[in-house]
This record gives structure tokens, sequence and C-alpha cells, in this order.
């Protein structure tokens, strides 16, 4: 297992090197400077010139990277040019708000799908089967964030059953954290749910027409038994390799479901300093992102193992 | 020799165009079979239509403002209100569709002009060019496709052409990925080795050879991401990281729905509901196109049939229960007489199969079989002449769209046939059991060897898992696995394919069943692991005094391990004797051309005999007339 990880990881090593690298080149790519692009229309060249020096994108490429690096191994992602406080601060205190968010998104996503996919999955061709395979088609084409708006104008803003503004922190209330959770979770997790869906049937479909489905049968195993066992565990294992998938997915739409319930995630951060010109954190936010989602594709590597024993080395 | 034929034939194909038309022809109307499709197709021309004509048929300019008017719900002057700034939300909604199509239409363009040629390269190289390229397309399919698309506007700023670019940038490892899947399928075809073998510049292989086969796909990603790109360009307009703000999208009017949604509640409900249906029918359209470019459409069975089929299974269940009951047993007297020993008697089974054409047909036909305790009866026939089938049946483990249309199968004395699944169960494993062909996927391969033979021990024999684990290990040592206890926590991968059968044998005969059912269990083994498997198989019978239903296709094993033998021919038990009876008086014609077709003959004879031509005829005319004279009775 342990050998695992480490090929995980030194796997993952290139990945970031690279990503890093194009991640460094970014403020180069902006046509004209980028001081002039965060000074707008009110520029002039005495103010450009102040600011690159100020930012340090007047000194020689090689210079830059090498120190770009050393930050990296230090832990600097880089210094907000709006805000002068370091990435990596403002990345944490945005953190849970967003894991919140997509592990209640993942919750949905996982429970409702697995269910549809098994409902259809264990009697291909069914009218059980073309229901929940007609939800899922619909619901792959719902954007997030209108099902986010729909949910907020009903149950917020005309029942008053949930708070417009969703999110608590955990530690100031627990319970007030759930609930604030729970309509984002839902406007996030359905268009996940529809996914793990799809390959939960197709999976189940081809784990019921199995052999060993029929020696379980034929020694008089009962049928529940063998799907949600047997069936199941089998099914799983296609539908975890495809879950990194899904979980990056979910990430890119956390950032329209931030903006409906006010989330200050880090879909926000993100929009903020892309619309502020802040390069920086824009910069440093998108190798972090790309960070935690090789992380949890390791993870998800890892547990595949566990749940494939063909996978695992011996 | 071959290499110049096949140049030849490759090389002299009717040109290409001919048959672009004749294939394109096809597809058309096998899209025309799909409703689904047409409906969505439809949808998309309306909408296109919509767009193109959007002045004329906009009531107002999507950019006036009426600000006397501000944030009113539909009326007769606005059809679906007006927004904050007093502008006319069905005019928007319009012109929404324009800005909608043409970046959607525009990123799909510039995904496929970035991925294909990638896609192309990497395929056609392979090597390192592949590996790089693919960790590459691995890496950016990884990232969230939002992140990529608000880097490139981060550094390129909002404009229509760049974010067409940014979402043509997101949908480009898709069409790298599929044109590499299709190129490495197609380089390797004969027509491609032709090509190179005829010297063909490599240039000309790709573009002139291989491109035409990357129509399809292309234009179904194409059309699939269409759908896609939809949604990424309405959350990039809602997001605010999409077009300028005045320019009319569908997601930037959600974003200004949000705002209001406490004074107008009206705003939220025709954007969205135009991008669901834009999606979705583009979605539906691209997985039509995909169904008719491979031709693969999933039939699934017609609703009228399962409904022939319930009547027809309720109609034989009541004339089952009809003949089950008290004083009216004359039913099984015309059945095979058998004595008190016997174990399995079933009688005129037929086992019905639904045509996709919701006729059906019998796979099955009238067979009555015998087994009696301790007796092996072997189940002759080539492939798809009934036999598993009949086996199914027994068990009451029948595939869907095949069921027990008439007849008894009694077990130990009590009627089986139409009996509740729930029933079944629990004779299943008790009294009954199976093993089946393809030990490498009779158990499980996610669980342990151990959980799945205890199984029958913790369910029928009530044992604890530490009291099923230590009989497991007996079960085991029984069938001759080494180290037993140690190999309860293996995985089947971990078993050879004669081991792995001796675990489903073991595993059939936990529970003591007085019926072990052998269905071709034998027949995926080698010969020497096959011999040792039988013969486990005669001395598990001497000791449980079991009877065996060994269905096989082999007249050696039925010869060295049969007391009698039935032979099936197209779902119908045309002998059934003694195994020496059967070998050297054989009655039914098809079995003395079976056994005259025994590759052990042709040793001698020089010559290999086979059931074909005239003699197949003549067998098979028997076989018409029976069934002749049984509709006619």
């Amino acid at each position: 297992m342990l050998k695992l990880i480490l090929y995980r990881l030194a796997l993952a090593v290139p990945q970031l090197l690279l990503l890093s690298f194009l991640v460094f080149t970014l403020t180069y790519m902006v046509p004209g400077s980028p001081a002039a692009a965060i000074l707008g229309v009110a520029a002039n060249p005495e103010s450009i010139a102040r600011l690159e020096q100020q930012l340090g994108l007047d000194r020689p490429f090689f210079e830059r990277l090498i120190e770009y690096y050393a930050g990296l191994f230090r832990g600097d992602f880089g210094t907000s040019f709006v805000s002068g406080r370091p990435v990596l601060e403002l990345f944490a205190e945005r953190l849970p708000a967003t894991v919140s968010l997509i592990a209640g998104g993942l919750l949905v996503s996982i429970v409702l799908g697995l269910a549809l996919g098994i409902i259809g999955g264990t009697k291909p061709g069914s009218f059980r089967d073309r229901a929940s395979t007609a939800f899922s088609s619909v619901s792959m084409s719902l954007p997030e964030f209108w099902i986010g708006i729909i949910l907020l104008l009903i149950f917020a803003v005309q029942l008053g059953v949930f708070p417009v503004v969703s999110y608590v922190p955990f530690a100031v209330d627990p319970i007030g954290w759930m609930r604030g959770l729970i309509l984002p979770s839902i406007a996030l997790g359905i268009g996940g749910a529809a996914l793990i869906a799809r390959q939960t049937r197709t999976a189940m479909a081809v784990s019921m027409s199995s052999r060993y489905v029929d020696s379980l049968t034929a020694v008089g195993v009962p049928r529940q038994r063998v799907v949600l066992r047997y069936g199941l565990k089998n099914a799983l294992v296609p539908v975890l390799a495809s879950t990194g998938l899904t979980i990056s997915i979910m990430l890119g739409a956390s950032f329209s479901v931030e903006k409906v319930f006010a989330f200050p995630g880090i879909g926000a951060l993100m929009l903020r300093s892309v619309t502020g010109k802040d390069f920086a954190v824009v910069q440093g936010g998108v190798l972090l992102i790309a960070i935690m989602v090789i992380l949890v594709n390791l993870i998800l590597d890892v547990s595949y193992g566990l749940l494939n024993p063909k996978s695992r080395p011996s | 020799m071959s290499e110049t034929t096949t140049t030849a034939i490759t090389l002299s194909e009717p040109d290409d165009g001919r048959r672009h038309t004749t294939n394109l022809g096809r597809i058309v109307s096998r899209m025309r079979r799909q409703p689904g499709t047409i409906v969505a197709g439809a949808f998309i021309l309306f909408l296109a239509t919509v767009a193109l004509l959007a002045p004329v048929v906009a009531p107002y300019d999507p950019t006036q403002v009426f600000l006397d008017n501000v944030l009113e719900p539909p009326s007769a002057q606005f059809l679906l209100g007006t927004d904050d700034l007093g502008r006319d939300q069905l005019s928007r909604l319009i012109y929404g569709s324009q800005i909608v199509l043409l970046v959607a239409l525009g990123a799909v363009i510039i995904a496929a002009v970035i991925g294909v040629p990638l896609g192309l390269v990497f395929g056609f190289n392979g090597g390192w060019w592949d590996r790089i390229g693919m960790r590459f397309v691995d890496m950016a399919q990884a990232l969230p496709g939002m992140l990529i698309g608000i880097t490139v506007v981060a550094i390129l700023g909002r404009n229509i052409v760049i974010l067409m670019f940014a979402i043509g940038l997101i949908g480009a490892s898709l069409f790298a990925r599929m044109t590499r899947a299709v190129v490495l399928v197609e380089r390797n075809k004969l027509y491609v080795e032709a090509a190179e073998v005829a010297g063909l510049p490599r240039r000309q292989i790709i573009f002139g050879q291989i491109l035409p086969n990357l129509v399809g796909p292309i234009v179904t990603q194409g059309s699939v991401f269409l759908g896609s790109a939809i949604m990424i360009e309405s959350a990039m307009s809602f997001l605010g990281i999409g077009l300028p703000s005045e320019i009319p999208t569908w997601g930037a009017m959600l974003s200004l729905a949000l705002d209001n949604q406490a004074v107008a509640p009206h705003l939220t409900w025709p954007p969205g509901i135009a991008i669901v249906l834009t999606v979705l029918a583009f979605s539906v359209f691209g997985d039509g196109l995909n169904d008719a470019l491979t031709g693969e459409r999933k039939r699934l069975p017609r609703l009228g049939l399962r409904l022939a089929q319930a009547e027809e299974e309720r109609a034989a269940r009541a004339a089952t229960s009809v003949s089950t009951a008290p004083g009216a047993v004359t039913g099984t007297a015309t059945a095979v007489v058998h004595g008190d020993d016997a174990v399995l008697v079933t009688h005129d089974v037929s086992v019905a199969l639904a045509m996709p054409d919701r006729s059906q047909t019998r796979i099955v036909k009238n067979a009555s079989l015998t087994v009696a305790k301790g007796e092996i009866v072997g189940l002759l026939g080539e492939s798809g002449s009934g036999k598993s089938t009949f086996a199914r049946a027994v068990l009451g483990m029948l595939p869907p769209g095949t069921w027990l249309a008439s007849g008894s199968i009694r077990l130990l004395g009590e009627e089986l046939a139409h009996r509740q699944e729930r029933e079944l169960s629990h004779v299943r494993g008790t009294r009954m059991a199976a093993v089946f062909q393809d030990p490498m996927n009779a158990l499980s391969p996610v669980h342990t060897v151990g959980m799945q033979l205890t199984e029958p021990l913790r369910l029928h024999k009530g044992m604890n898992r530490t009291q099923a684990r230590t009989r497991a290990v007996e079960l085991l040592e029984r069938v001759g696995v080494r180290n037993a206890l140690a190999r309860l926590d293996d995985y089947p991968h971990q078993f050879s394919g004669g081991m792995a059968q001796r675990v489903a044998i073991a595993m059939a005969l936990a529970a003591d069943p007085e019926l072990l059912i052998a269905d071709e269990a034998t027949s995926a083994l080698d010969v020497t692991t096959q011999a040792q498997v039988l013969d486990l198989i005669l001395d598990l019978r001497d000791e449980y005094g079991m009877g065996v239903l060994m269905i096989t296709h082999s007249l050696g094993v039925v010869a060295e391990t049969c007391d009698r033998a039935a032979v099936m021919y197209r779902g119908r038990i045309v002998e059934d004797s003694p195994v020496a009876t059967l070998f050297s008086e054989p009655r039914h014609l098809y079995t003395r051309s079976l056994l005259d077709a025994n590759p052990a003959n042709a040793e001698t004879s020089g010559r290999l005999v086979t059931i074909d031509g005239d003699l197949r005829v003549e067998i098979d005319g028997l076989i018409d007339q029976l069934d002749a004279e049984e509709d006619a009775r």
C-alpha cells in the first residue's frame, strides 16, 4: 500500500512542476503589462513603471523564476497585489466554506446517484430504469446555479424555511452550519448525482449480469443481498475510478453556487481577483486548486486500491 | 502475397464521395426512427431560426430602457416582464439565443481545431509523443474547466472571441482524447498498413485515410460538447466573467434575477428554462447521432412484449395450480417412470423467449428428464440446443425475456414451477445447487473466497462467523484446496481456474443439496484439470449420494462420468438412455450423427465427420415434423 502511495506521489511531482511553471508564465501572457492592466484607464507611464517596480515585474525572467520556486518551497504562494496579504493565508481563510460545500454536494450526489443507479441498473430496460435515466439526463442539463436560485427563491425568499445568507462557520454554530449547507449542497449535488447515477447504472448492469451473481443466487443468497452486498461493491470499482472527475467538476461548479448563496469561499476569492486584476491571487489560487485536485485524486487512487484487490501490488 | 492483395483491394475501393452519400442516407434514416432525436433536432432548428430572425421576432430592442416599467411582472406589453432597468425580458431572451449559439459554435470549432490535430499526432506517432502528450491532456482534464476559463479571461480580458477561446480550450482535451482513441484503432487496420506498404507519405495517410473515419466521432463529440459549452458560457456569464453586462446573455439574466429575487421572482424562470431545454436538446441530439453513426441502438424490450409475457405466465401458473391440485395428479401419470429415489422429475418443460418483433418462440420444448438419488445424468447437446436454458428453468433462474411456458419441475416431490423467488431462494443451496462454466468469473472478484464460501453456511445452516469459517476450511480441504485456512482470505484472482472451480463446488455443496447441477462446469478447464474436477464430482457423489445433472457438450465427459444421458437438439430431448446403450445403440438420427462426429473417431477413419448439409437438413426435418405434430394437437 505504501508503495502505491509513493508511486502516485512520484507521478504528481512532474505534474506540479509543469503546472507551476505554466502558472508562473501567466503574467507574461497578459498583453501589455499587468501593471497597466491593474491601473486601468487612469494609468500613465510613470505610475505603471512605479507599480512594476513595486511588484517586481521589472526584474529579469530567470531571477523571478528562481525566486518563485524558492518561495513555493517555503510555502509562499505570492502576495496579493490588492490587499498585500499572502495568498496562502487568503486561501486558508476561505477553504472551510468551499470544502464544506463540496463535501455536502458530494454527499448528496453519492447518495442520490447510487440510489438511482441501483434502481436502474438492477433492471435494465424496465420502466423504473427509463425513469431514472430520464431524470439523470435532465439533471445533467440543469445549471447548478439555476437550481440554487430556484431553491433560494422557494425555500428562503418565499417560504422562509432557510436563511438567505447560508454560510455559518462550524466553530460558531454547528447546527446553523448544517442548516446553511442543505440548499447549496442540493444545488451542487444534483449534477454530480446524475453523473454517478449513469456510471452506477452501467456498472450495476454489468455487475448483475456477471457469473458470480448466478453462483450466489444458485446457493440461495437472496436477491437483495446479492445486489447490495456483491453487485454494489463490484459496481463501485468503476464508479470510484471516476469520482476524481466528479469532484473536479464540482469544484468548478462550486464557484457559481457560492455566488448564489453568498458563500465566502475560494470561488468568490478567485472571481474578485479576476475582476480586480489581482494576478498574484489568480496565480497562487490556480496552483493551490490544482494541488487540491491532485491530492484528491491521490486519495481516490489509494482507496481504489483498497476496493479493488486486483490493482493492489502484492 | 496477402499484403499485395489487400493493397489492391483497399486502394481500388469505390470513391469516397459515393460511399459517403450512402452512409449519410443510412444515418439520416436511422435518426428518423428516433423520436427523441427528431424532437431535439426540431428544437435546435427552432432556436437557430429565432436567433437568426431576432430583429424581426423580438418585440423591442434588447437594450431599450423603460424606466417607468422597472421590474414589472409579465403583462400584455412585456410578455415575460422587465428587469431592473425596465428592459424587455422576452427580447433579451431572444437576442440571448444569438450569443449562446454563436459562442457555443465558436467554442466547439476552436476545441476541435486544437484537439483533433493533437490527438492525430499522439495517436499516430505513439511512443514518447503519446505518453507526454496524454499526460498534458490528463492534467487539463483533471482541472475544473471553470478554472481554465477564469484564467484565460483573467489574462486576456472579456470579449466574445476570448470567451470562445476559453471554452474551446476547456473542450480541446475531449477532442484530443477521442481522436487519439479512434486513430489507435484505425492505424492498426489493414488499410493503413496497406497504404504504408504502398508508400503513401505519412501526412497523406493521416489526412487522406484516417481523417475521413474521424468525421463521425468528431461531429458527435461536437454536438455533445455544444451542450457543455452552453452550460459553461452561461455559468461564466452568470459569474460576471463572460461578456460585458450590456450584451444580453442567459447567464447574466439569471444573475440579475438573483439580485432582484425578493421583488421580481418572475425573472428566475425563462432564462433557466431556455438553458435547460437547449442543453438537453443538444445532448439528446448528440446521443441520437452517435447511435445512428455506430448503428448501436440499444433496443429495449417493448412494453407490449412484457405484457404478453406476464399474461402467458399467469395462464401457465393457473394451469399448474390446477394440475397440482389434489385429484388432478393425472397429468404426471404420463411422466417418465421413476421410483421413490427420484430427486428431480421434470415433465414437459417448455421455455419461451420473447423476440424483438413481439412474437415468441420456444427454446425448450416439452423436455422431460429424471435424476435419481446418487445418479449422474448427462444432458448432451451442441451450443444453442437449450440445455443450459433447461438447467436454468430447473433452478428458477431464467434470464430476462424468457419464461417457463409450461411443464412441471418436481424436486424431492415438491413442485417448483412458477414458485415465488423468495420461496425458491430457500430451495436453492439446501436442496439444489449449481456450478457454472468459467470458474474465474464464478466468484465476485472484490470479495474474499471465505466470505462467499460462508454465505450458504450462515444463511442455511444458521452458523455464526466462526463456525462457518471452520466448516469452510473443512469444505475447502475436502475439495482439495491446500492450505485452506490461509486461502480463505485470498481473492478469487489469486486462484487458478481449476482451484477456483473447486471453491465453487465447495460453495455449491456447503448446505448439502440433494441435486447438483453442473452447467459446463469443466468446459473452460484444460484436460488434466478437467479430469481432476470430474473425479472430484464423482467422489463427492459417492460420499454424499446427491444426484447430479451434468450439462456438457463433450461426449468424453458423458462417457467417463455419467450413468445416464439425454441428448438435446433444438430445444428437444431427442434421446434419453443409459450411457452404455447411448453409445452402443443410439436410436435418434441426431445422436448417431453426433457419435460419428466425435473427433476421437477421426483418428481411425482419418476424416472428421461433421453434421451439416443433407444430414443437417434430414435431422431438422425430423424435428420440424415433431413441432408440426404438436401444433396440430
